[in-house]
């Protein structure tokens, strides 16, 4: 066991599922609390689109990625906010759209690109040092905003309008936060790919929404429980020979059945006076 | 057709045995995508004073709220805020006006306790970037005491009932520490002893705090005692006044219609009590 761990590959991989895990798990408290959880779906699906834009131009995909996966985020945000539609209606619409756009930016490329699809569906155990780098810097700066605006971001989780109304800048972090969303998604497209991030932003979250009444707690275990996942599902999908995202998506979801199972919300609450 | 006018019995600017305005309607009018929701509002109210706001529903009693919160700017005319314009209040005039919105249900599994629900009124007085210190937790602190909650402190917000629910939200008020305490219907959804418990509470809380509270009630029985003026709106402000004033078989009649009594011993009985 301890001799595998010496594997550069593997020690960058499980570097990148502690980042993602982590950062996923850390700003899905925020998107599972304020009912975001489509947003980030649409959000992914365009940060795809957009890495297929870049294979097909020859450009970096991560800015690219950055670039579509932001703009999906600020549209849906808008239409949200000015209530011109149902906000379900909004994001298939965008969803649907930005799937539309990479399969047919995948459809004009002359050749067949692997690489892409490892945005697709995850490709962990290949993730680069160059990489890495890229995911440790967004990771710091997500984790950093999270840290240093967790309670405008708890109070517009809990109620937008009451934190608007007591001097909190509400519909600023609100767009805010969904860049961070935005930011989030991008840093993990390479390690759990574009299908399986969603899984990972809201499992831990809903997970640690089980266990607990308190948000900071909420906030404690979502980390936790993000980390140790995707690092226990790379290390069985190296054991195994299993792909990796699905590993680390299916042992988050085991986890959460789990968690439901014992939840002491689920246990009846004596009566208060 | 020709709009009525109001029954004042006092100008509209406010009581002088109070400090001085805080909040100036000035012919203000504010409108819903919709259409209008207030109209032509012109109304003074005075540091430290206890204005009851009343009115049929959908007479924009809440939009009034929301226009003092900053949340709505007036489509013509002024609201002069702490001597600001309503568009123009900053975070650190927000932060001086605590709020109490309408009774909404707390999600029973929503993960937060009634220490964490009762800092958060504090977020705007602590500032950006800054995390609450030992004062502020001690704000907190005093604030749960003033209503009664502080054994609370570490239960779940969502098991309490909607009484003690409502105690929490006017602590988070508190813990702003504001000069005006805006309350939107705080006895809805709650038994009638606890309703007596949270108008004694404020009523309190205005006499030794020196509060300046506008409160928002259907029930023109619980607020018409405690409120030293009354604002009776529909759409316009037919009448302002102490409850006597206010509270005439007439004004009511062409506010309410026949929908409304009033019995020999002045308690009014309005035939629809739901509200929006």
């Amino acid at each position: 066991m301890v001799d595998f761990l010496t594997l550069g590959f593997l020690q960058r991989s499980l570097m990148a599922a502690v980042l993602t895990g982590g950062v996923c798990a850390a700003i899905g408290v925020f998107v599972v609390l304020r009912g975001l959880a489509f947003i980030g779906a649409g959000t992914a699906h365009a940060a795809f689109a957009g890495v297929a834009l870049a294979y097909l131009l020859g450009g970096p995909p991560m800015p690219f990625a950055i670039a579509f996966g932001l703009g999906t985020a600020w549209i849906t945000g808008l239409l949200e906010e000015r209530g011109r539609m149902k906000l379900d209606v909004s994001i298939g619409i965008s969803y649907t759209a930005t799937m539309a756009l990479a399969i047919l930016f995948i459809g004009l490329m002359k050749t067949y690109n692997a690489e892409v699809y490892g945005y697709l569906f995850g490709s962990i155990l290949s993730v680069t040092a160059d990489e890495l780098k890229l995911t440790a810097g967004l990771a710091a700066v997500v984790i950093g905003l999270l840290a240093l605006f967790a309670k405008e971001f708890f109070f517009l989780a809990f109620d937008q309008e009451m934190a608007e109304a007591s001097g909190v800048p509400a519909r600023r972090f609100f767009f805010l936060l969904l860049t961070l969303v935005a930011l989030t998604i991008v840093v993990s497209l390479k390690t759990v790919g574009a299908i399986l991030v969603f899984a990972l932003l809201l499992i831990p979250a809903a997970t640690a929404y089980q266990l607990t009444s308190s948000l900071h707690r909420m906030m404690a275990y979502s980390v936790a429980i993000g980390v140790l996942v995707s690092v226990a599902g790379v290390l069985l999908s190296f054991q195994f020979d299993l792909p990796t995202g699905p590993a680390i998506v299916l042992l988050a979801t085991g986890v959460f059945f789990v968690a439901v199972a014992l939840s002491p919300k689920r246990a009846p609450k004596p009566a208060l006076s | 057709m020709a709009h009525p006018r109001p029954a004042h019995t006092h100008p509209h600017h406010a009581d002088h045995e109070h400090g001085k305005p805080l909040i100036r309607f000035d012919h203000a009018s504010f409108r819903y995508p919709q259409g209008p929701a207030l109209e032509d509002i012109t109304l003074e109210i005075a540091d430290g004073e206890f204005v009851g706001v009343i009115g049929p529903n959908g007479s924009g009693k809440t939009t009034m709220l929301r226009a003092i919160l900053g949340l709505m700017p007036p489509t013509t005319g002024s609201l002069q805020i702490f001597d600001c314009a309503c568009q123009n209040l900053r975070c650190h005039h927000r932060a001086r006006i605590g709020y109490l919105p309408q009774k909404r249900t707390v999600d029973p599994n929503f993960p937060i306790t009634v220490h964490e629900a009762v800092l958060m009124g504090r977020s705007g007085a602590i500032g950006l970037w800054k995390r609450p210190g030992k004062a502020d937790l001690a704000i907190v602190r005093h604030a749960l005491e003033d209503v009664g909650m502080e054994d609370y402190d570490d239960h779940p917000l969502g098991a309490l009932s909607g009484g003690q629910q409502q105690r929490v939200f006017i602590a988070r008020a508190l813990a702003q520490h504001p000069q005006i305490l805006l309350l939107d219907e705080p006895t809805t959804g709650i038994d009638t002893t606890t309703q007596h418990n949270v108008l004694d509470l404020i009523q309190r809380l205005h006499e030794e705090l020196h509060l300046t509270i506008v409160l928002v009630s259907h029930d023109i029985n619980l607020i018409a005692p405690l409120a030293e003026r009354l604002a009776l709106l529909k759409t316009r402000l037919y009448a302002l006044g102490s409850a006597k004033q206010v509270l005439t078989k007439e004004i009511l009649a062409r506010v309410y219609g026949p929908q409304i009594l009033t019995t020999d011993t002045g308690h009014v009985i309005v035939a629809d009590h739901h509200h929006n």
